[in-house]
């Protein structure tokens, strides 16, 4: 039981270094990124691809960062004068572009079987040690990005993509490059998201398709909303809503007895109607965006 | 080559309903509705379960189309009117919500195993080489009718030209004394009607399945925005394009090309096709290919 | 104060449940076992269920294991790695089983019996058949036939039967990789082609462009395995698009027909794995029509059924229920040989299945007889 309750931190954990990264882009940004978990599933599959080669596996992790930097570069240029939705649109197809590759290309993906047998880190720790020092090395990096996201979001690089979120043209005027912006702003998302991504295929010890449905994208951005976009405590506080309640269903399951369906109706279900709730009443989420008022 | 043809416009028969709904709702509400396809996939539901409690197949359609219909207003009026007071990506954020709830619901409540209609089989209509099943022709024939229909209550009627009006300039239109609540809480019945019986009919030959919304997703957003938002020829235009580069890519014999008797893409890259299509299209063409109507992309 | 009142209730339920599961925990032995409850298999793994469930109470009647009830712990692998991986997690840790079985599609078995085998839990494979599933480990173990033993009797049954060019649709995973590339390998041993070959990727609503690409290469007949719905579709389109004019041979038949209208399947051959057979497999089969109606749905019942009653009898020469007394019985029950409905279960060094057996069958009638 107590194993159970620290995989499901774990997974929190990782859930959370993914939704930090897109808080960057949507929360900061403003950038409506459909497509995001395209970057976790690069870093996912950058760690299979290492293991698969016979690479030392910790090289993944610098690969699917960098790989993820690039396509965030292209994600940023793709459409300069699109409108906010319908570059989202186009994300969600890069996307699926990207999953429909990873699903036929067997011999660098391993196709729709994925990459199985990823060692995990700290393999070599005798019994129970190895999960522990994964989940403290977990939970010590969101911290850390945290940490680093709230600096981010106070400092003059965070001030300046708010700026570009709310007035983009009086950002022109004041002289940032919006798309210089843009193309930072999408690296940084992604290669944290990248990050989150090996970590998962190290965890799971798999790398499959799966993991890029644009599903998680959308409970990625539930997580975000639902806490608080733009605020790195409210990111905090979404993923674990979100993730609370992922975990606790199947354990409502257990008690009450209805079928697998009944339950991933209900997770869907609930977490949809809490973003819905969200939405139409809270719109910033639960904890707000912190602007420095005015002296 | 005539099976070909056949394949091609079963395809867009799949996805023109569904498309000129989204067009034409698109043109009023403005913003990308993401739950639009899981309106089809409700319809479906509604036309299994009317007809399993033994409703005729005919009457089954036309009562879970106008019930999708019905939801899809209700939906507009509750969530969506008040969301778009906070912008379309806001709304957006929103439409993803409704589809996961809408998804959950059915899911829930159908299960996740496809439900196949109980039809007798009967041996499909051949000619020239080319096979197409009884139903497969009704469906294509259903949507020619509705399409020229749409097209006379478009361009040939006062209501039409309100429509078009308001799609087009919505201030100036409201000015000028039309109604525009009631004309955009009309076109929302008429584009769910028209996505709940896309969906039912889709579903009569592949069964009613959760995923049919989600399948249909961006093959629908890249018809429609192809085509041009708030123009119903060009969204079925558009759909006829997607439907004929998928058709056109999966047949072609490379094998000559590499010196083996047959090599085709494997099918799966297919849907990669009509992404990218979609993603060309917003790149270049936000507009549509036809480039008409009003900008707002 | 609700919230006082609710947290004592909260209290009292995990108090309670507590001191019931250990009280239970005293009188049964659990093993766990995932299946695929949803999704396209979800009829095959509802028949498996039932074949574990028939096995478990023959078990418990007839004494249980060591003095205790035997009780399998079921759970849904949702048909994809990730969710079975969970399961697994979960079976290992939560409920810490000593040993797992299934699943049963083998890019889903695999993975999540690496991860069994990593963490020291029994593995027993009843439903896949992919090679692969010999590499698992000493403490893996199978009583299905895997596709080097399927292929090479398909690929003999086509042959005799008189066809030399075949078109071949199965699913673009590990285990429809394994019986293209397998059957294709035996099949041109014997002097047959495989003219065209497609694998379909799962999930899709309509597979008329990969049975186009097929027909082109005007095959003698068409080879085909698919899981429960898709294999339904393709079916059906194969029907409208008049491929039937050519036979149609079902590897793994009632996989691949479990799903299909039997106006749709009628006239199909095909080959599957053996059926519950002799004296045995007689009265497990009276006994599962008398809790079912429908009797059968698949052939991988019997396999669910023997495998809970391997694992009992594994249990009992181990004399014990960890692991390693666990692989010792299997270890045991297999040299000396285990009779189970499927047959005789007899283990060699990877401890996989020697022999396992096939059977040839039509469909006729509205069901599947043997040929």
């Amino acid at each position: 039981m107590y194993d159970f309750l620290i995989f499901t931190v774990t997974i929190a954990g990782i859930y959370a270094i993914m939704a930090l990264g897109l808080n960057v882009l949507a929360g900061y940004s403003g950038l409506l990124n459909f497509g995001h978990i395209a970057f976790a599933g690069i870093g996912a599959y950058a760690t299979g691809i290492a293991h698969a080669r016979g690479w030392p596996v910790l090289v993944g992790i610098p690969l699917g960062m960098i790989a993820a930097m690039i396509l965030g570069v292209a994600m940023a240029r793709m459409g300069r004068r699109l409108a906010a939705d319908y570059w989202g649109i186009a994300t969600l197809a890069v996307a699926e572009i990207l999953r429909t590759v990873a699903l036929n290309e067997d011999a660098l993906t391993g196709g729709a079987n994925g990459i199985a047998g990823i060692p995990g880190l700290f393999e070599s720790m005798p019994g129970q040690w190895g999960q522990f020092y994964f989940t403290v090395l977990v939970l010590a990096l969101v911290v850390l990005i945290a940490i680093l996201s709230v600096r981010l979001g106070d400092g003059r690089f965070g001030r300046a993509l708010r700026l570009m979120r709310e007035q983009p043209a009086l950002a022109a005027c004041m002289g940032y490059d919006l798309l210089k912006l843009k193309t930072h702003a999408l690296m940084c998302g992604g290669a944290i998201t990248a990050l989150a991504g090996s970590l998962y295929a190290h965890y799971f010890n798999f790398a499959g398709t799966e993991f890029m449905l644009a599903a998680e994208t959308f409970v990625l951005w539930t997580m975000v909303m639902i806490g608080g976009i733009g605020r790195t405590g409210g990111v905090i506080l979404g993923v674990v809503l979100v993730q609370a309640v992922y975990a606790f269903v199947p354990f409502l399951r257990d008690m009450l007895g209805f079928g697998s369906d009944v339950a991933g109706a209900l997770r869907l279900g609930l977490i949809g109607t809490l973003l819905l709730l969200c939405l139409m009443w809270r719109r910033e989420g639960l904890l707000p965006e912190k602007l420095r008022n005015p002296a | 080559m005539l099976q070909f043809l056949v394949d091609a416009l079963l395809r867009t028969a799949d996805l023109a309903l569904i498309t000129l709904g989204l067009s034409m709702l698109y043109g009023l509400i403005k913003f990308p509705n993401i739950a639009h396809v899981q309106y089809a996939m409700c319809g479906a539901f509604l036309a299994y379960a009317l007809n399993s409690i033994g409703l005729p197949l005919v009457v089954a359609l036309v009562l879970a189309s106008v019930l999708t219909g019905v939801l899809t207003l209700g939906v507009q009026l509750l969530v969506f009117d008040r969301l778009l007071k906070s912008g379309p990506a806001i709304a957006m954020i929103g439409s993803l919500a409704v589809s996961m709830v809408l998804v959950a619901c059915v899911l829930g409540l159908a299960g996740s195993f496809p439900h196949m209609f109980s039809m007798p089989y009967t041996e499909p209509l051949v000619f020239g080489g080319a096979r197409i099943s009884k139903t497969q022709l009704w469906f294509v024939a259903t949507t020619v009718v509705l399409l020229a229909l749409f097209v006379l209550l478009l361009f040939h009627t006062q209501i039409g030209r309100a429509m078009r009006a308001l799609a087009c300039n919505p201030a100036l239109a409201d000015a000028s004394g039309l109604n525009a609540r009631r004309i955009t809480n009309g076109v929302t019945l008429i584009s769910g009607m028209l996505a709940g019986l896309g969906g039912s009919m889709l579903a009569l030959s592949t069964g009613a399945h959760v995923n049919l919304g989600y399948d249909l997703l961006l093959p629908v957003f890249a018809a429609a925005i192809l085509g041009g938002l708030g123009n119903p020829l060009g969204a079925v235009a558009g759909a006829l394009l997607i439907a004929l580069t998928e058709t056109t890519v999966t047949n072609i014999n490379f094998g000559p090309l590499f010196g083996e008797y047959l090599l085709f893409l494997p099918v799966s890259y297919i849907s990669a096709a009509s992404f990218l299509i979609l993603l060309l299209a917003l790149l270049f063409k936000p507009y549509g290919l036809f480039d008409r109507e009003v900008r707002r992309v | 104060m609700k919230k006082r009142n609710f947290l004592k209730l909260a209290a009292g339920t995990l108090l309670v449940s507590g001191i019931f599961s250990t009280a239970w925990a005293q009188d049964t032995i659990s093993i766990g076992a995932v299946l695929p409850l949803t999704g396209p298999s979800a009829t095959v793994g509802e028949d498996i269920r039932r074949g574990i469930e028939l096995g478990v109470e023959h078990v418990n009647a007839n004494g249980g294991v060591l003095g205790k009830k035997l009780n399998v712990i079921i759970e849904d692998s949702g048909n994809n790695p990730t969710s079975a991986l969970t399961a697994a997690r979960k079976l290992a840790t939560v409920d810490k089983v000593p040993a797992v079985m299934g699943e049963y599609s083998s890019s889903i078995t695999l993975p999540m019996a690496q991860y069994l085998v990593k963490e020291n839990v029994v593995h027993l494979n009843i439903g896949s058949s992919s090679n692969k599933i010999r590499e698992l480990g000493p403490s893996a173990f199978n009583i299905i036939g895997l596709e080097e033993n399927g292929n090479r009797f398909a690929a003999k049954d086509v042959y005799d039967l008189g066809h030399r060019n075949i078109a071949l649709i199965a699913p673009n995973n590990a285990y429809g990789q394994g019986v293209a590339h397998g059957f294709k390998e035996e099949f041109e041993k014997l002097g047959g082609k495989v003219t065209a070959q497609v694998l379909y990727t799962g999930g899709q609503s309509t597979y008329r462009r990969e049975l186009q690409q097929l027909a082109r290469a005007n095959p003698d007949a068409f080879l085909y395995t698919a899981y429960g719905h898709e294999s339904a579709v393709i079916n059906r389109e194969g029907k409208e698009l008049g491929l039937r004019n050519v036979p149609w041979y079902a590897y793994i038949m009632s996989m691949s027909v479990s799903d299909t209208p039997a106006e749709i399947a009628e006239g199909q051959i095909g080959m599957e794995l053996g059926s519950p057979t002799g004296e045995l497999g007689k009265k497990y089969e009276e006994a599962f029509k008398a809790k079912h109606s429908e009797g059968f749905k698949t052939a991988f019942n019997g396999y669910g059924y023997d495998g809970v009653l391997l694992m009992a009898a594994a249990i009992e020469k181990g004399k014990g229920t960890s692991p390693a007394e666990i692989v010792a019985g299997l270890k045991a029950a297999g040299a000396e040989g285990f009779t189970g409905v499927t047959g005789e279960i007899k283990f060699d060094d990877e401890g996989q299945r020697i022999d396992p057996p096939y059977d040839r069958l039509k469909y006729e009638g509205g069901k599947l007889v043997l040929r």
